[in-house]
């Protein structure tokens, strides 16, 4: 019997650029930022000085009695006290799937949906917490310490709250994680395991989780919103923080159908890889992600010269947009195929875990809506990326084919091949 | 002794979202020791972290309510409400003090004790 197709059947959207599908599309087409000046410590001139905000949201206070969030999204109590603030934006991301997506809630308590989820945790919250048991001397422990902060924050307070049955995980891989929870979701379905899969991933916005980067000077000191985030420019400095949430279904195409499910894309395989490098820092050579890539167009049964569109990864940082520049020529420039290249961080800021998802999403509404973003913020192309198709302006063309790269902390590479919905 | 500034500026921290009823009354505690003030901020603050509160104010409620049979009061939420009451008025209840705790009278009259420095006897 041959493997189900998957196609992805549901989008959600908490991020810099738009809390929804057709704001987020909008961005996209008209290069809209979402980066703007944000104080990470009130009070403090720092030197880094932006951030990709989310907008309607206010999720300052360190108790949730006082964040808000838009009237559209019930929130409980008993729900919003296990939640850090990208566990809000989670929520609010899988409810704009689940509408979408034509499900109800009761649908993703069978035991055919599973769920896989990527963030960090929440450091914020975590210091809170712990300073409060350091002053207490071991006294005063919040119940919803560990729940709300840790890494697989996400994949506890979602499975709980919509009553999942089916597999259940967190991914950490750093920046690779919820593009590696997509591949692995894939696998789920295509292996029978699984009818679908919500995928989620999340990040706060805060001083903790953002500004600890610049231990390795990885973020942009660029003042200015609209140009501190320029993936693959010669005058990049860094990137620019950002998080929120993102999540979409992975389903089998006969479910989707049954069901009048829209669908935005086909996802036809994936591929990984290390470095094998350097716990931080990118191989020079991109030999690692032009290795993932490689796997993912073998297991697409997809060539190089196919593919319309490339989301790359690019965050903006001077050694990781030359690695990924390296490993798009080895697989592209070398036998000739020129496909149009953009990283969408240029617009959002670089979410860390959830990003992959995110730009995943991105890629989705590409693929259904028939267009490519361009390339951000691009004035002076970095001579290393000779041979790169990097349009400047959004093409009013759709591919049919794009592929999707990630890496992360410790050179985990991940890449996924979609293509435009063929029924 | 907290400082009406001192309370003034907890009331900010610490009651972000909370309804301004309660921190007005806490300012007030702190200022003239009113003990009505104290059940209204204590009951308050219990209400709001109650996952189905009653439409009605804890606070008009007969005192004899009892916390988890009819209020559906669980652990979760006693350890928020002791949290957020410890740090309001410079207390600390054992660990088990508030199992002992079952009406809304005996809730406030706890705390009254704490925060008067008596030695609170098991009800």
């Amino acid at each position: 019997m041959a493997n189900p197709r998957v196609v992805i059947s549901g989008v959600g959207f908490i991020t810099s650029i738009g809390n929804d599908r057709a704001t987020v599309s909008g961005s996209l087409r008209e290069l809209k930022s979402g980066i703007e000046r944000f104080d990470f410590l009130p009070g403090v001139e720092l030197p880094i000085a932006v951030a990709g905000t989310i907008k309607d949201f206010d999720t300052r206070a360190l108790h949730w009695a006082g964040w808000r969030w838009p009237a559209e999204y019930s929130i409980t109590k008993d729900l919003l006290r296990g939640l850090p603030p990208h566990g809000l934006h989670a929520i609010c991301a899988v409810e704009q799937v689940i509408r979408d997506a034509r499900l109800t809630v009761a649908d993703l308590t069978d035991e055919d949906t599973g769920l896989f989820c990527g963030s960090a945790g929440s450091p914020r919250l975590m210091r809170h917490y712990l300073n409060q048991i350091h002053e207490s001397r071991g006294e005063r422990i919040a119940p919803m310490a560990v729940v709300s902060t840790i890494a697989g924050t996400l994949n506890f307070n979602l499975a709980a709250h919509y009553g999942i049955r089916g597999a259940v995980a967190g991914f950490v891989s750093a920046c690779a994680s919820t593009t590696q929870a997509i591949g692995y979701a894939f696998d789920e379905i295509t292996l029978g395991r699984q009818r679908r899969m919500l995928v989620v991933g999340g990040e706060d916005v805060s001083f903790e989780s953002t500004y600890a980067f610049h231990g390795m000077r990885a973020l942009s000191r660029n003042p200015d919103p609209a140009r501190a985030s320029r993936p693959f420019d010669q005058d990049r400095d860094g990137f620019v923080g950002t998080g929120g949430a993102a999540a979409l279904l992975l389903e089998d195409a006969e479910s989707a159908r049954s069901r009048g499910a829209p669908i935005y894309a086909e996802m036809l395989g994936w591929g990984q890889s290390a470095d094998g490098h350097s716990v931080a820092s990118s191989d020079p050579d991109g030999r690692g992600l032009a290795s993932a890539m490689r796997r993912a167009l073998a297991a697409a049964h997809v060539a190089p010269a196919n593919i319309g569109y490339v989301n790359a990864h690019a965050t903006s940082t001077p050694v990781g947009d030359e690695s990924e520049a390296r490993a798009l020529q080895t697989i592209f420039t070398a036998v000739g195929a020129h496909p149009p290249v953009s990283s969408t961080k240029a617009l959002t800021g670089h979410s860390l875990s959830m990003a992959g998802i995110m730009e995943t999403a991105f890629c989705a509404l590409a693929l259904t809506e028939e267009f490519i973003p361009g390339a951000a913020n691009l004035e002076n192309p970095d001579p290393a990326c000779a041979g790169l198709d990097l349009p400047r302006t959004t093409l009013a063309q759709g591919p049919r084919l794009v592929l999707k790269n990630s890496s992360g902390f410790g050179g985990s590479n991940v890449c996924l091949v979609l293509r435009r919905w063929e029924p | 002794m907290i400082t009406t500034a001192e309370a003034k500026q907890r009331a900010v921290d610490q009651l972000a979202g909370f309804p301004a009823d309660i921190a007005d009354c806490y300012i007030a505690f702190v200022e003239g020791g009113d003990f009505s003030r104290l059940r209204q901020v204590i009951l308050g603050v219990l209400q709001f972290h109650l996952a189905k509160p009653p439409e009605q104010p804890l606070a008009g409620l007969p005192g004899s309510t009892r916390l988890v049979e009819d209020l559906g009061c669980d652990s979760l939420t006693m350890v928020d409400t002791l949290f957020l009451a410890e740090s309001l008025f410079d207390i600390r209840l054992g660990d088990d003090e508030l199992a002992r705790v079952t009406t809304l009278d005996e809730l406030v009259e706890h705390f009254r004790l704490h925060i008067t420095g008596s030695t609170p006897t098991s009800t």
